[in-house]
């Protein structure tokens, strides 16, 4: 390798990100290829760093925040697997043969009332999970669509898997509905819903090992295949 | 204080697709993390919101981890971070919550410090480091890190030549990594 100036005087720039974009760029590509220019990098940002740790603000975080973190990715093992994208994707172009007929499932609406406050809702919604008595509970991903969206698939020891979901109530004409996402990959009608705030879904279609689940916003008598992106999806339970 | 080879340990179990390894790095570092990010936006919302974000792109780039480039810490605060900085250029929320140049924080407070990251003694010294550097090399780290602001938009928000700008950064930022490196 031809010989280098190290930049010197703007590596500790870099390492406090105040450089503009192309003097960034610049930095990078350097430090990817120079070993003494990444260890002096890591000096000054683990110095950096420590500093921001002693001056961060002193707050608890929300109690049920590492517990979403979690089960966000518990059973979420879509490192190069295939992703809910591609599996939604290549469910839209492989039509399901035969539709689960839109049996509505027992919906079991839980009895809350219309809240209008976020915070209500997210302890209804803690609130009806912390109350599983046994079984797994595999978390739901939100997707760009609705990012407050939160929903959590529960498969008790016995009986029957189901939805605890929070989203708002769908607009006039439409419904959400459950898909279970089979290997293949297709998407099965799972049950719908056009409840709003925090209810649950009992899942028409039967769960297996490893299957996915997803939620999209379909026309009030659901959909033989998802007619639009999810809004919420895990791609294993 | 955690130990830096069960960090790694912890990374390369997240890597491995284990989802308690990313709970038990949040029992370390996410109390922190949510101070650093609530620091840096509008309300506890965002902070949640971006949190949530940040452990999740903690998941995805668990594998590009490189011990030899710092910390498990520093690469986890550094995440929550730009994390941060996406939100606020994404959603133009940068004005809410504007570090004044007034009110200009310094990258260090005074705040009770969660000793699973940093010890009390530790603590007491990076904010001594800190405290020695002049104020205008002070103001020019913290708005930077906490306001995310480039050199050239902190010499036009302070009205301080560029060239000004970058002699204080680099002069604070060489100080603080002699003054914290020679004592770890």
């Amino acid at each position: 390798m031809r010989s280098e100036r190290h930049p010197t005087e703007d590596l500790p720039a870099y390492g406090l990100g105040s450089l503009d974009e192309t003097e960034r760029e610049i930095i990078a590509a350097h430090v990817e290829r120079c070993a003494q220019c990444t260890r002096d990098l890591a000096q000054f940002e683990d110095a950096l760093y420590e500093a921001a740790a002693v001056g961060a603000v002193e707050i608890e975080p929300p109690r049920d925040l590492r517990t979403r973190i979690v089960l966000r990715h518990r059973g979420a093992r879509s490192l190069g697997g295939p992703t809910w994208t591609s599996r939604i994707a290549q469910a839209f172009i492989h039509p399901v043969p035969l539709a689960v007929p839109a049996v509505l499932a027992l919906l079991l609406v839980v009895s809350f009332a219309v809240v209008g406050m976020n915070r209500q809702q997210i302890d209804t919604y803690e609130r009806a999970l912390a109350g599983v008595a046994s079984g797994r509970v595999v978390a739901l991903a939100p997707t760009s669509a609705n990012p407050d969206a939160r929903a959590a698939v529960v498969i008790p020891d016995q009986g029957q898997p189901y939805l605890v979901v929070r989203l708002p109530p769908p607009p006039s004409g439409k419904t959400w509905e459950a898909w279970v996402l089979k290997p293949g990959p297709k998407a099965v009608a799972a049950g719908t819903s056009t409840a709003g705030d925090v209810f649950v879904l009992l899942l028409t279609t039967p769960l297996g090992a490893g299957d996915g689940v997803a939620i999209t916003l379909e026309p009030v008598a659901g959909s033989q295949q998802p007619t639009t992106q999810p809004v919420l999806l895990v791609d294993r339970t | 204080m955690p130990d830096k080879a069960d960090d790694v340990r912890l990374v390369e179990r997240i890597a491995d697709g284990d989802a308690e390894a990313l709970g038990e790095l949040y029992d370390r570092y996410g109390r922190v993390a949510f101070g650093v990010l609530y620091r840096m936006l509008p309300g506890p919302e965002a902070a949640e919101e971006v949190a949530q974000d940040a452990f999740h792109a903690i998941w995805r780039q668990a594998r590009s981890y490189r011990a030899d480039r710092g910390s498990v810490r520093t690469w986890l605060l550094a995440i929550c971070r730009n994390a941060a900085i996406d939100w606020r250029r994404t959603r133009g929320k940068r004005t809410e919550r504007e570090v004044t140049i007034e009110a200009a924080a310094d990258l260090v407070s005074d705040a009770r410090v969660d000793e699973r990251v940093v010890s009390l003694i530790r603590a007491e010294r990076v904010r001594a480091v800190v405290r020695e550097l002049p104020v205008e090399q002070r103001q020019v780290l913290a708005l930077a890190f906490w306001g995310g602001y480039t050199q050239s938009e902190i010499a036009a928000r302070t009205n301080t030549p560029l060239g000004t700008v970058k002699s204080r950064v680099r002069l604070a930022m060489n100080k603080l990594r002699e003054r914290l490196e020679e004592e770890r």
